[in-house]
């Protein structure tokens, strides 16, 4: 069975000038794999993951015909439902450590603040469990930084702290937004390396949302390419190079490569009628 | 003699009592009109090397040359007619509650330099963008429109350095195609020399004749463009990084042979 299931999902934002549908009509399974969502910003990517957690607030509207984890109804769940299933059964990693984290909490006390309140862990144990959770995601300095307060650390590493964070209440389903875009490369492959084991070994679930493409035709199973809140291309990653559509053919074109041409990029034609 | 000429240059901060070495003696130097890369992770004090340049770092030794002569402290204005610099992320390094327009011309008005309406919408021809869009704010642009402000804005005292900090890595895919194809025509227009930082390879390559490898600080290898292309680096961990790059995914048979 899927873990989730999702049919005809629509996310639309009342404004000024009439209502703006950023997702329509987006439909797919997940399993416990690994399922890459690839598009630019403003193709709604990163509105479908934060409505899969209801986590849209108003003039947004969410409608789906049906979203379903793990046998739970999440589109008529109450919030209470909803709480008890945020963080702890699907967690998100959002995009960007500088507006996600408190700036004005240390690292520490963000990272053992769930599980003191939530698991009721003493001080020493909550400690030692965020400092392990630290250095999961490969942090070397680990008491340096869980003194620091969010500012004081770099993009790469608010973001390990963020995915440290999230992997403490070891959830089911793993929304992450973006999780590796400010991070090396080589601090990138680590961080995919850790995604990577807990797929495989807990059986966990993972949303991998992404502006990059070769990333996720490297790290994910299966790819949905969106484009204005549709999805244009669902394929198996590694049929990735032989894609059709003219979408994600001039995506993977506009990338510059080593030893590549210098002439200037391709970029990206949209006037078909896909681009409507 | 090279334009840009950097000797052991080292980059110390101190705070609470801990000392964070961020460059140590890193030499490079680097030709007039010539396009030159620095990547490394984060922390290996590539961008620390650019903010060096134009005195917003602390410099605890070595020497940096423009041009054969050393730099006052602080720059002055004689520096920021020479060398400019274009922030990684266009929506910090753009005042939120100026419009483009005053961007643009602040500069002009340091300097005393006149005719600052037709250079603005100048400058704005000359980044692709609409004359419509002068007087906007930053909030109302998107990503890589804000990033070609950023780029206009360097250009206003019409500097013959150009320090590029990351300046597509917030931008999408088909977004850095178009700014670092702008980027291009504006080095071959005015015969700039850049100085680029990124930690994607396959955008130093593309866009810069030679490249320093760097890492914690401290230079690692420098290879010119045809060196990286073939693989033929020395270092492990420049092989590492190249061996990292995401482009090699796509697999082979669209780029040259050879």
């Amino acid at each position: 069975m899927s873990l989730l299931r999702v049919k005809n999902l629509r996310v639309t934002f009342e404004t000024e000038n009439g209502p703006v549908q950023a997702v329509r009509g987006v439909s797919f399974s997940l399993g416990r794999e690994r399922l890459g969502i690839v598009g630019e910003s403003g193709s709604g990517k990163t509105m479908t993951g934060r409505a899969l957690l209801r986590l849209i607030r108003p003039p947004g509207r969410i409608e789906v015909d049906a979203m379903v984890f793990d046998g739970q109804d999440v589109a008529t769940a109450s919030e209470r439902q909803m709480r008890a299933l945020r963080g702890r059964r699907i967690a998100m990693v959002m995009q960007d450590p500088k507006f996600s984290l408190n700036p004005v909490m240390t690292v520490g006390a963000q990272l053992t603040e769930g599980l003191r309140q939530r698991d009721r862990l003493g001080r020493a144990d909550a400690r030692a469990r965020a400092v392990a959770a630290l250095q999961a995601v490969q942090i070397r300095d680990v008491d340096r930084v869980m003194a620091a307060f969010p500012h004081e650390l770099s993009g790469g590493m608010g973001q390990r702290v963020m995915i440290a964070m999230m992997l403490i209440p070891e959830p089911d389903l793993l929304i992450a937004d973006e999780p590796t875009s400010a991070l090396d490369v080589t601090v990138q492959a680590e961080v995919l390396s850790i995604l990577d084991r807990l797929v495989r070994d807990r059986g966990m679930g993972l949303i991998f949302i992404s502006h990059d493409l070769r990333l996720v035709a490297r790290f994910c199973d299966r790819v949905l390419v969106m484009y204005k809140g549709r999805i244009v291309e669902e394929l198996a990653a590694a049929d990735l190079m032989a894609a059709r559509h003219p979408y994600t053919r001039g995506l993977l074109n506009c990338l510059p490569r080593i030893g590549g041409p210098r002439g200037p990029l391709p970029g990206l034609d949209r006037t078909g009628a896909w681009a409507q | 003699m090279s334009l840009i000429d950097i000797a052991a240059l080292s980059v110390t901060f101190r705070a609470n009592g801990r000392t964070v070495r961020a460059v140590e003696g890193v030499s490079l130097c680097v030709q007039a009109k010539e396009s030159y890369g620095l990547v490394g992770e984060s922390g290996s004090g590539k961008s620390t090397i650019l903010r060096a340049i134009c005195g917003l770092a602390p410099v605890s030794g070595g020497a940096i040359r423009i041009g054969g002569t050393d730099l006052p402290t602080p720059r002055g204005r004689a520096f920021a007619r020479s060398v400019q610099m274009v922030f990684q992320d266009p929506y910090a390094s753009l005042h939120p509650r100026h419009t483009i327009d005053r961007t643009l011309s602040e500069p002009l008005a340091i300097h005393g330099i006149a005719d600052s309406d037709a250079r603005v919408s100048r400058a704005l021809d000359d980044v692709g963008l609409p004359r419509s869009f002068r007087f906007r704010y930053p909030h109302q642009l998107s990503g890589g429109q804000r990033q070609r402000v950023a780029i206009a804005r360097a250009l206003m005292l019409e500097p013959g350095i150009l320090l590029l900090d990351e300046p597509t890595s917030a931008l999408d895919a088909s977004v850095q195609a178009e700014v670092l194809n702008l980027l291009s025509r504006l080095r071959v227009e005015r015969g700039l020399t850049f100085v680029m930082v990124s930690h994607d390879l396959a955008v130093i390559d593309h866009m810069c004749d030679r490249v320093l490898v760097m890492q914690h600080g401290r230079a690692v290898e420098e290879l010119a463009r045809d060196d990286l292309a073939g693989a033929r680096m020395t270092t492990v961990y420049a092989r590492s990084l190249f061996d990292a790059s995401a482009d090699r995914m796509l697999g082979d048979g669209k780029g040259p042979p050879g």
